[in-house]
C-alpha cells in the first residue's frame, strides 16, 4: 500500500528527481574538482534559463486570441449543444483559466518539472505530450540532418574560400619566366573564381526562399511527370511496416530515401550560407596569427599545416555555435514541411499557430526546441571545457596549474 | 571662424598624405575598393536600390489596379526589338499585342443560361489557362519606345503633416500607344516590371525600418548591460539568452497572428510587421555590443580619456560609440538578407503584408500558385530580382566584413 | 670548450647576395631590403641591429622564404645555404624542398614564444611534429629526445612541460621550450628574432647565457636579431647594422660596437643609455609634491573558489614621498606592481587601503576611487601610456587627441584657443603642425609617444606618471624621448614618474629610482646612491643583469673574429 503510494509519487515526479539527481551529483564532485564546478553552474545557468524560456513561450501565447475554455464550448457547439456565455465562463473557472497568468505559469512549470507534462491541447483534445508523439524527434533528426549537411558544404568551402583569401592574385615573382608568370597568375586567378562560385552556390540557397526552393523542386517532377517527393513515403508505402514476413523491407527503406533527401537538402542548403561565412571568418582569423608562420617555419607545409593549425584552431568556436545553428535550421523548418507536407512537430507548429490558435501545443513544440538548444548549449560549453585547453584555462581561471 | 590649424593646410595632397588624413571609413572604403566581387555586387545593389527609390520614374505603369493594362490581361513579356523583317530602325520597339477572337459568345450564356453553352465554352478549350495567354502579334504595328515621356502620376515628395504633395508624371520610358509591358503582366492586368521595382522598395524599407528599431533596442541592452555591469548584467544576459534560443520565426508568427486581430491601416501593418521582426531580433547584436563594450571599455584610450578628466558622456560619445560603429553597419548589412527572408515567410504564411501591397514577400508568394508555375514563368521574374538583392547584399556584406577591420595592416 | 671544428676554414654556410625586396602596399611599392650582403660562417653569431621598419626581420625570413604575400624579392638576388657539400640556392628550390631549410638546416625563434605555439596543440607534440617531418624518428623516440632536450635548455620537471600548453608554462620558460623545438632537428643555422626582447632582464640574462652555452656544445651558427647594442655585445661574434632596408655596417662586433665607421651606427651607439654617466648627488632635497601613505592594492581573484574570495596583493602597504620638480624612476621586473601604483595616484587602479595626497597649489587627497574628484585630479596629473598604439583612439585626429583634456574638462573658451593650446604644446613636444591633421595610423612608436605626452601635458599639469613610456620604442627614438622629458621637467618644472623595467634607461633619466619587488618598496635613494651603493641583494642582481656594451673576454670569442672582415 505505501509502496504503491511511493512508486506512484516517484512516477508522478520523476523528472524533478532527475534534474535534483543531477544537481547533487555535479554539487558532489564540484567539492573536489574546478571542472565539476563549472559545470555545475552552466547546469544551474541552463535551468534558469529554461525557466525564463517557458515563461516568455508562455506569455507569448497570451496573446494568440481564443482560450481553452471557447476551444472545448466551441467543440460541444459542433456536437449539437446551445452554449451561453455563462457556459464559457463555468468552464473557464473549471480549467482554471480566470486565474491570473503567473499562477497559471506557475502550475505549467510545475507540471512539466515534475513529470514533463507539456500540458493540454484543447484544440486537439488531447495531451501535448500526446498529440507530439513522435513527430518532435522527426523535426529534430531533420534539423540534425540538415545542419550535417550544411557543415557538409560549409566546412570544405569555408577552408577553400579563406585560403584563396589568403592568396595573392598575381605571381610577381620576377625569378619566374613571363611565360610561367602569367601560368601561375591564371591558376590563382583561377583559385579566386573558383572560391567565387562556391561562395555564390552556397550563398544562393540563402538567396532562394526555401519554400521557393522546394516548390521549385516539386515543379521539376511536374514537368518530368513523376509524383513529386512530398511527404515522407509515397502512398505505396505509406501502410507498410517496416518489418513483414520476409524481414526488413528494403523496398521502403529506399522510398523513404528517396523523400526524406528534400527537406534536408532544401533546410540545409539554407543554412549553408551563413556556416561558410562563420567558418571563412574563424579560418581566417586564426591562420594569420603568428604559430601558423612559426609552424611554416618548422617546415610544416601544405594540407598538414592547414589541417593542423588554422582549421584545428577553428573547430572549437564552430562546435560551440551548434546549438544555435539548431536553432537557426529549425527556423526554417515550418514553412518547408507546410510545402513538401511533412507531418512532423515544425507543421503542428505553423498549423497551431496560423491556423488553429492551438496555445498549448504552440507553447510546447517551443519550448522543447528552446529546451534541445540550451541542452546543446551546455553540452558543447562543458565538452569544450574538457577538450579544448584554451577554453579550460578561460573558464577555468587560474585552474592550469 | 577659420581654425588656426587650416592654416597649416599643405597647398597639395599627395596621395600618401591623403591616406595619412583619412578616417576611418575613408579607409575601409579605399580597402573595400580593392575586391573585385564585392565592388561589382555593391554596384549591382545600387542600381537596385536606386531602381527601387525612384520606382515611379522608371515604371512605365502604375504597378496599382489603377494602371492595370485590361487589354493585356496574362500577357507574356513583350520582346524589344530593332529589326525584324519589316526593316531596321535605331528606335527599340515592340509590337502590338491583341486578344484573338475568343470564339465564344457569353450573351448566349446571359441570355438562355443553358448547361449546353456552358458545356460547350468549357470543352472548348477557351477557359483553359494557357489559352487565355495567347495572344496575337500584329507585326505591322509597330510601338516605338519613347525616352523620358509623360504618364501616369505619381507622388515625388509627400508628406502629409506639411501638406506637402508634389506630383510628377514623367517617365524614363513608355510607348506612344497603350503600355509596354517589359516582363509580362499579371491576371489582372498589372505590369509586373513596376510591380517589381515598387516591391523593391517597400521591402528594403521595411528591412531598413525592423534595422533601425533592432540596433535601437540592440544598444539599449548591450549598452547598458555592458556599461553598468554587475547585476543588471547578469539579468539581462539570461533573458537576453532565453530569447535567443526561442526559434524566431514561430515567434513572429505568433506576433502576426495577433496583428491580424487589430484593426489596422496597410501602413500601420506594414510598420507593425517591421517592428515586431526588429524588436524581437536584438539578442544577437546586443550580445555582441555588450562585449564590445566591455573590452572596449578596457582600452588604454578610454583610460587615456578618463584621465583627462572626460565624462561618461564624453567617452561614450566620443570613444566608445565611434569605435562600434563600423562593426554595427557591417553587422547591419549582413544581417539584411536575413530580414528581408523573414518578411518574405511571413508574406507567404498570409500574415505580413498581402495583395495589393507590392512587396518581394507578396509577389514571391504568387511563385507559389501552380497556375503561375505552369502558365505564367514570367511571373517569376521578382524572384530573379530578389535573389539578385539578396546575392548583392550578402557579397557586398562580405567584402565590407574583410574590410572593416581599419587596422588588420599592423598584424600583417 | 668550443667544438667548432671549421672554425679555421673559410667555407661559408650562408651567403646572402644582392638581396633587395619590394613590399606592395596600399601605399604604394615599398622598398623594404635593398642590396643586402650577409655571409654567416658555421659556427658564428651574426647579430642582425636596426631599428624597427630597417628590413632585418624580413631579411631573416627570406632566408626560409617566409616572406609574406605582398613581398617581392629582386630577381638578382641569391641566397645560398651550404647542404652536404652543395650549395642550395633557398630563392631557386622547389616548394616540396623548402623543408631542407625550414626547419631542417635552418630554425627560427620569435619575439612571442606565447604566439609562436599553437595554443591547442601539446608543446611536446608540436616538437615531436617537427622531428618527425625532418628526422622520421618514431614518436617515441622523437619524445625521448624532446624530453632530453627540455632538460638541456634548463627547464625543470621537463616530463611534466613537455605535455603542458603554452600558456601554462611561464614567459622565460616559453622561451627555452621555443629554443628547445628550434634545437630539435639539429639545425646548422638559427634565426633568433628578438627572442629576448619580451623578458624581464634577469631572465633575458639567463636565456642569452643559454644561447651561448648551447652554441659552444653544438657548434651551430646564429643570426641573432635585436634593436639592443647591449645585448649585442654580450652575444655576437659579428654584427651587421641596417638601416632603411641597406646594411650601413659589417664587421666584427668588438670593431663595429666600439669604433664605428659608420655615422648611423656612431648615431646609435650615441643613443644608448650610459650607467657610467650618472648625475652628481643633489644638494638639497626638495619639498615632496605627493605623498603615499601605506597604500595597498589588492585584486580579487576571478575563478577561485565560491565561498571565500582570494586577493592578489600587487602593492602593499607602501609609503613613499616623491620630490617635487624631479624625475623619480620606479624599477622592478614584471609583476612587481609598479604600474598598479603608478596608476593608483591617478585614480585608475583600486585603492584597498591607504591614503595618496598631492601637495602643491591644489592639495587633494583620497583613499578610495570613488572619492576622487576627477576633474580636479586631471588637472594636476596626467599618465603617458607604455603602449603607444593603444593609447591614442585611431578615430580620431591628432588635433583631437590632444585636445582632449581641453575639451573634456572645459578648460578653454573658444575653438581658437584650443588650437593655439594645441599648437603651443605640439611645437614644444616637436611634433609637426601640418600633422595634426592626420590620424595615428599615420605614425611610428616615437612620434605617437610625443602626442601621448602633448596630450599629457596640454593642460599644465604638476605631475605626470610614464609608465614605460620608451619600452616599445627603438634606441634612438627612446633617446629623443627621454631627452624631451628632461626638457620638459627642466622648461616646466614637472614632476614625473617614470616607471620602467630597464635600469639603464632610468639611470640615465632619473635624480632619484626607487626599486620595487613584489609589491613592495625595497629600496630607494639618490641615482648615484642605488648604482653605485646599492643596499639589496636584488638591487645588485638587477643591476647586473643589464646587458651594457662591455668589451668580452677577448679569448672566448678571437677563433670566429679571425677572418670575419670579408676579404
Amino acid at each position: 500500500m505505501l509502496l504503491e503510494s511511493l512508486i506512484s509519487f516517484l512516477a508522478d515526479t520523476w523528472l524533478l528527481w532527475i534534474l535534483v539527481g543531477i544537481r547533487v551529483t555535479l554539487f558532489w564532485q564540484a567539492r573536489r574538482s574546478q571542472y565539476f564546478h563549472y559545470v555545475l553552474n552552466r547546469y544551474m545557468l541552463a535551468l534558469i534559463t529554461l525557466l525564463l524560456v517557458s515563461g516568455i513561450v508562455f506569455s507569448l501565447m497570451e496573446v494568440l486570441p481564443g482560450d481553452c475554455a471557447e476551444k472545448i464550448i466551441a467543440y460541444k457547439n459542433t456536437q449539437g449543444e446551445t452554449i451561453t456565455q455563462a457556459d464559457i465562463d463555468a468552464e473557464r473557472a473549471r480549467l482554471g483559466l480566470d486565474k491570473p497568468m503567473p499562477v497559471r505559469w506557475l502550475n505549467w512549470v510545475t507540471d512539466l518539472t515534475l513529470n514533463g507534462d507539456l500540458g493540454y491541447s484543447c484544440a486537439k483534445r488531447q495531451s501535448v505530450n500526446l498529440a507530439l508523439g513522435d513527430r518532435f524527434w522527426m523535426s529534430f533528426w531533420f534539423c540534425v540532418a540538415g545542419l550535417a549537411f550544411a557543415y557538409l558544404i560549409a566546412v570544405p568551402f569555408g577552408i577553400l574560400s579563406a585560403y584563396a583569401l589568403n592568396q595573392p592574385w598575381k605571381d610577381r615573382n620576377p625569378r619566374h619566366s613571363t611565360v610561367k608568370r602569367s601560368i601561375n597568375s591564371l591558376g590563382l586567378a583561377a583559385n579566386k573564381l573558383l572560391d567565387l562560385l562556391l561562395r555564390m552556390i552556397s550563398y544562393l540557397g540563402l538567396a532562394l526562399p526555401n519554400f521557393l526552393l522546394a516548390l521549385t523542386i516539386i515543379l521539376f517532377y511536374v514537368f518530368a511527370g513523376e509524383s513529386a517527393p512530398t511527404g515522407l513515403f509515397s502512398d505505396q508505402w505509406n501502410n507498410e511496416p517496416w518489418f513483414n514476413d520476409q524481414g526488413f523491407q528494403t523496398g521502403k527503406l529506399v522510398d523513404f530515401m528517396g523523400h526524406i533527401w528534400l527537406p534536408i537538402f532544401v533546410i540545409g542548403w539554407a543554412a549553408t550560407a551563413l556556416q561558410l561565412q562563420t567558418v571563412r571568418a574563424l579560418v581566417v582569423d586564426e591562420s594569420s596569427k603568428l604559430y601558423v608562420e612559426a609552424a611554416r617555419a618548422r617546415g610544416v607545409s601544405g594540407t598538414a599545416l592547414w589541417i593542423r593549425y588554422p582549421v584545428r584552431h577553428s573547430i572549437s568556436p564552430l562546435f560551440n555555435s551548434i546549438g544555435f545553428d539548431f536553432q537557426r535550421v529549425f527556423n526554417d523548418l515550418p514553412i518547408v514541411a507546410l510545402v513538401i507536407g511533412l507531418t512532423d512537430a515544425a507543421a503542428l507548429l505553423i498549423e497551431a499557430l496560423a491556423m488553429t490558435n492551438d496555445q498549448e501545443l504552440a507553447a510546447g513544440i517551443l519550448f522543447l526546441v528552446a529546451l534541445v538548444v540550451i541542452s546543446m548549449n551546455f553540452l558543447t560549453d562543458t565538452i569544450l571545457a574538457a577538450v579544448d585547453p584554451r577554453v579550460r584555462n578561460s573558464v577555468l581561471g587560474a585552474g592550469g596549474h | 571662424m577659420t581654425s588656426l590649424i587650416a592654416r597649416f593646410r599643405g597647398k597639395q595632397q599627395t596621395s600618401q598624405e591623403s591616406y595619412y588624413t583619412a578616417g576611418q571609413f575613408a579607409l575601409i572604403r579605399s580597402r573595400f575598393a580593392r575586391k573585385t566581387s564585392g565592388v561589382i555586387a555593391g554596384w549591382i545593389l545600387g542600381t537596385l536600390v536606386l531602381l527601387g527609390l525612384f520606382a515611379p520614374f522608371f515604371s512605365p505603369s502604375d504597378p496599382s489596379i489603377r494602371g492595370a493594362d485590361t487589354s493585356y490581361q496574362r500577357g507574356a513579356p513583350q520582346i524589344i526589338k530593332f529589326k525584324d523583317e519589316n526593316g531596321f530602325s535605331w528606335r527599340p520597339f515592340t509590337y502590338t499585342y491583341s486578344k484573338p477572337d475568343s470564339g465564344f459568345d457569353l450573351s448566349s450564356l446571359a441570355a438562355g443560361g443553358s448547361l449546353d453553352a456552358l458545356d460547350a465554352l468549357t470543352s472548348s478549350g477557351a477557359l483553359d489557362a494557357s489559352e487565355q495567354n495567347r495572344y496575337e502579334i500584329d507585326r505591322n504595328q509597330r510601338r516605338y519606345i519613347q525616352f523620358f515621356v509623360e504618364g501616369w502620376e505619381y507622388s515625388v515628395l509627400s508628406i502629409e503633416s506639411l501638406d506637402i504633395d508634389i506630383r510628377w508624371n514623367l517617365h524614363l520610358f513608355g510607348v506612344e500607344n497603350g503600355q509596354i509591358h517589359l516582363m509580362g503582366t499579371d491576371e489582372d492586368g498589372k505590369d509586373v516590371f513596376s510591380r517589381t521595382l515598387h516591391a523593391i522598395w517597400v521591402t528594403i524599407s521595411i528591412a531598413v525600418v525592423a534595422l533601425i528599431v533592432k540596433l535601437l533596442v540592440s544598444l539599449l541592452v548591450g549598452g547598458v548591460s555592458g556599461y553598468f555591469g554587475g547585476r543588471v548584467d547578469a539579468i539581462l544576459m539570461s533573458f537576453t539568452e532565453a530569447v535567443r534560443v526561442i526559434p524566431s520565426i514561430p515567434v513572429y508568427l505568433a506576433c502576426a497572428v495577433m496583428l491580424a486581430g487589430l484593426e489596422l491601416t496597410p501602413t500601420q501593418r506594414y510598420f507593425a510587421i517591421a517592428v515586431v521582426i526588429g524588436a524581437l531580433d536584438f539578442a544577437a547584436l546586443g550580445r555582441r555590443l555588450r562585449t564590445h563594450i566591455l573590452t572596449e571599455r578596457n582600452q588604454d584610450y578610454v583610460l587615456a580619456a578618463q584621465l583627462s578628466g572626460a565624462s561618461t558622456g564624453r567617452i561614450i560619445w566620443r570613444h566608445l560609440v565611434p569605435s562600434f560603429s563600423s562593426y554595427i553597419i557591417v553587422d547591419t548589412l549582413i544581417n539584411f538578407p536575413y530580414v528581408i527572408l523573414a518578411e518574405t515567410s511571413l508574406s507567404f504564411l498570409g500574415l505580413g503584408l498581402t495583395e495589393p501591397v507590392n512587396s518581394l514577400g507578396v509577389l514571391l508568394q504568387k511563385a507559389q500558385d501552380p497556375d503561375i508555375q505552369q502558365n505564367m514563368v514570367w511571373q517569376f521574374f521578382p524572384v530573379v530580382v530578389f535573389v539578385a538583392l539578396i546575392m548583392a547584399f550578402v557579397f557586398v556584406g562580405d567584402a565590407l566584413r574583410d574590410a572593416a577591420d581599419p587596422y588588420s595592416e599592423q598584424n600583417k | 670548450m668550443i667544438t667548432v671544428a671549421n672554425a679555421g676554414n673559410n667555407s661559408r654556410l650562408l651567403d646572402i647576395h644582392n638581396l633587395g625586396i619590394n613590399f606592395h602596399t596600399d601605399e604604394g611599392l615599398v622598398r623594404a631590403v635593398d642590396k643586402i650582403n650577409l655571409s654567416i660562417r658555421p659556427g658564428e653569431i651574426m647579430g642582425l641591429v636596426g631599428e624597427s621598419g630597417s628590413g632585418k626581420s624580413v631579411t631573416a625570413k627570406s632566408i626560409m622564404r617566409l616572406t609574406p604575400g605582398h613581398a617581392v624579392i629582386d630577381a638578382e638576388s641569391q641566397i645560398e645555404l651550404q647542404h652536404q657539400n652543395q650549395t642550395l640556392d633557398v630563392l631557386q628550390l622547389r616548394n616540396r624542398d623548402l623543408n631542407l631549410v625550414r626547419g631542417g638546416r635552418v630554425s627560427m625563434i620569435f619575439q612571442e614564444p606565447m604566439a609562436s605555439f599553437a595554443p591547442a596543440i601539446r608543446i611536446g607534440d608540436q616538437i615531436v611534429e617537427t622531428m618527425q617531418i625532418h628526422l622520421g624518428l618514431e614518436r617515441e623516440q622523437a619524445r625521448r629526445k624532446g624530453i632530453e632536450l627540455f632538460e638541456r635548455v634548463g627547464i625543470p620537471f621537463a616530463a611534466k612541460r613537455f605535455d603542458q600548453y603554452v600558456f601554462e608554462l611561464s614567459g622565460g620558460m616559453r622561451q627555452r621550450a621555443m629554443i628547445a623545438m628550434a634545437l630539435s632537428t639539429n639545425p646548422k643555422l638559427l634565426i633568433a628574432d628578438e627572442p629576448t626582447t619580451a623578458l624581464d632582464v634577469t631572465i633575458q640574462a639567463q636565456v642569452l647565457d643559454l644561447m651561448l652555452e648551447l652554441r659552444e656544445q653544438l657548434g651551430m651558427a646564429m643570426l641573432f636579431i635585436t634593436h639592443d647594442l647591449g645585448v649585442i655585445s654580450k652575444i655576437a661574434d659579428n654584427v651587421t647594422v641596417m638601416q632603411k632596408g641597406q646594411a650601413v655596417e659589417t664587421g666584427v662586433a668588438e670593431q663595429v660596437l666600439f669604433h664605428p665607421r659608420h655615422p648611423y651606427t656612431q648615431k646609435l651607439l650615441d643613443a644608448l643609455p650610459h650607467i657610467d654617466q650618472l648625475p652628481p648627488e643633489p644638494v638639497e632635497k626638495p619639498e615632496p609634491l605627493v605623498s603615499i601613505d601605506k597604500l595597498a592594492i589588492r585584486y580579487p581573484l576571478a575563478g577561485s573558489g565560491m565561498k571565500r574570495t582570494e586577493y592578489f596583493t600587487a602593492v602593499s602597504e607602501l609609503s613613499l614621498k616623491l620630490p617635487k620638480g624631479q624625475i623619480i624612476g620606479l624599477v622592478g621586473e614584471s609583476g612587481s606592481g609598479k604600474t598598479s601604483l603608478g596608476k593608483s595616484l591617478l585614480g585608475a587602479a583600486p585603492i584597498s587601503s591607504g591614503r595618496v595626497n598631492f601637495h602643491g597649489d591644489n592639495p587633494i587627497s583620497f583613499n578610495h576611487p570613488k572619492q576622487i574628484k576627477r576633474k580636479a585630479l586631471a588637472k594636476i596629473a596626467q599618465l603617458v601610456f607604455q603602449d603607444p598604439y593603444a593609447s591614442l583612439n585611431p578615430r580620431m585626429t591628432v588635433r583631437d587627441i590632444i585636445a582632449e583634456p581641453l575639451e573634456a574638462m572645459k578648460l578653454t573658451s573658444s575653438r581658437e584657443e584650443t588650437d593655439q593650446r594645441v599648437i603651443d604644446i605640439a611645437r614644444r613636444c616637436h611634433i609637426e603642425i601640418s600633422h595634426l591633421r592626420r590620424f595615428p595610423h599615420a605614425f611610428s612608436g616615437g612620434q605617437r609617444q610625443r602626442i601621448s605626452i602633448a596630450r599629457a601635458l596640454v593642460c599644465n599639469p604638476q605631475f605626470i606618471v610614464a609608465d614605460e613610456a620608451v619600452a616599445a620604442l627603438d634606441v634612438s627614438i627612446q633617446a629623443e624621448i627621454l631627452a624631451l622629458l628632461k626638457q620638459l621637467k627642466k622648461e616646466l618644472g614637472i614632476t614625473i614618474l617614470f616607471i620602467s623595467h630597464d635600469l639603464s634607461v632610468v639611470a640615465n633619466l632619473c635624480d632619484h629610482v626607487c626599486v620595487m619587488k613584489q609589491g613592495q618598496l625595497i629600496e630607494q635613494g639618490s641615482v648615484r646612491q642605488i648604482f653605485t651603493r646599492p643596499q639589496q641583494a636584488y638591487t645588485r642582481k638587477l643591476i647586473g643583469a643589464i646587458p651594457l656594451l662591455e668589451k668580452r673576454d677577448a679569448a672566448a670569442n678571437n677563433i670566429h673574429q679571425a677572418d670575419a672582415i670579408p676579404a
